[in-house]
């Protein structure tokens, strides 16, 4: 077998194709996509996969997916439509004078913050 | 050439333009919020966060209409106003939209026949001789299609899923196969829009056209054709007992505190 097989058509020729790896860093991470490896079947792929993407012990699981069997989606009507999706994310619903409203009806005061001092704003309102 | 700004519109092209713009604003709030009462009780739950979105769409897509529809009233009501301050009988939605959510091949069948008749509709006023509308359109077509894909999918998997799925859909498709045409009725202002170029074809070709393109998926599917639309006088008046219920849901906080914001 060739050293390395730069080229698909000579991949395909040789009887090799593209298998997608993915891999996990440690137990609870997310699977994140390492690379891919050239390979004729799935059992060649993972001892392929595990050299490259697992052998120095970079990684506690690893996925190899056949590369054929990825559907690829990136029709730009579907991803980044045109119009205003604000109202899509929850930062657009400001809580903050809101409950400030609320709590001033009701009579009650604003919960100390654990860590006493001076209250904290929200996570995210100066980011 | 239509001028762009609503102010320079003749008195006659701009009351044929709201009806225009009530209409389509209507029917895209009615569906929104009728398919939004799927949010927590879809058949999935990747489903459910699926459909909830598209119906935030398509509420995304009415407030725009809205919005250029408060533009050309004038009158010192905003998109909202427009939207949630009026009585029952006072919407403009094709009667389709009439039926209640119902079960989930009610609510396929209901989003496919409204969403292909829409297609048809948007299609030829991208090209509307008004551009704040033409502009719009074009906008709201790009996200028309990934519609389109997701109810296609389901409309075809029901119809093709012997027993229980294809026999609710056939249900449904006879309850509400009468009053699919109405989306795509005669305004009343049609000869107006149309001599204005804001419609670039009438009613009937629209109509045709949309029959045109069902027929085939119909005829592979094996199911009954559309028949013609009821009562087409009245497509978008006189509605129903479920649409009473779903204004009074739509309403319920506009009601309590008017000022409320989002």
């Amino acid at each position: 077998m060739p050293r390395a097989v730069a080229k698909p058509s000579q991949a395909a020729a040789a009887g090799l194709e593209p298998w997608e790896v993915f891999r996990q860093e440690k137990e609870g991470d997310a699977m994140r996509h390492g690379g891919s490896v050239l390979a004729p079947d799935a059992e060649l792929a993972v001892h392929y996969a595990r050299e490259l993407y697992g052998r120095r012990q970079e990684s506690v699981r690893l996925w190899v997916v056949r590369r054929a069997d990825v559907h690829d989606l990136d029709d730009q009507d579907l991803l980044q439509p045109p119009l205003d999706r604000s109202f899509k994310k929850p930062g657009g619903y400001v809580m903050r004078d809101k409950l400030a409203a609320a709590r001033e009806r009701s009579g009650q005061a604003k919960p100390r913050a654990r860590t006493g001092g001076e209250p904290t704003a929200p996570e995210g309102t100066d980011s | 050439m239509t001028p762009a700004a609503a102010s320079e519109l003749l008195p006659a092209t701009r009351n044929a333009l709201s009806l225009l713009l009530l209409s389509l604003a209507d029917d895209e709030f009615v569906i929104g919020f009728s398919d939004s009462e799927w949010t927590g009780i879809a058949p999935m739950l990747e489903e459910d966060v699926a459909l909830s979105s598209l119906a935030q769409d398509e509420l995304g897509h009415a407030q725009a209409f809205y919005r250029l529809l408060a533009d050309i009233v004038a009158d010192g009501r905003d998109a909202d106003g427009i939207a949630y301050d009026r009585p029952p009988e006072g919407y403009y939605h094709a009667r389709l939209l009439d039926h209640p959510r119902g079960d989930w091949a009610s609510t396929i069948v209901r989003r496919y026949l409204y969403e292909t008749a829409d297609a048809v509709r948007l299609e030829a006023l991208a090209s509307s001789s008004w551009t704040p509308l033409a502009e719009l359109v074009g906008k709201i077509r790009r996200e028309e299609r990934y519609h389109l894909m997701h109810v296609g999918a389901w409309f075809e998997r029901l119809a093709s899923t012997p027993g229980e799925p294809r026999a609710r859909l056939l249900d449904a498709l006879k309850r509400m196969g009468p009053d699919a045409g109405t989306v795509l009725a005669e305004l009343p202002t049609e000869l107006a829009l149309e001599m204005a170029g804001i419609a670039t074809s009438g009613s009937a070709d629209l109509e045709a056209r949309w029959r045109a393109g069902l027929a085939p998926v119909f005829t592979r599917l094996d199911l009954p054709p559309l028949p013609a639309t009821a009562d087409p006088a009245h497509a978008r008046t006189a509605h129903s007992d479920a649409f009473r219920r779903l204004h009074a849901d739509f309403t319920a906080v506009r009601q309590i505190d008017a000022g409320a914001t989002w």
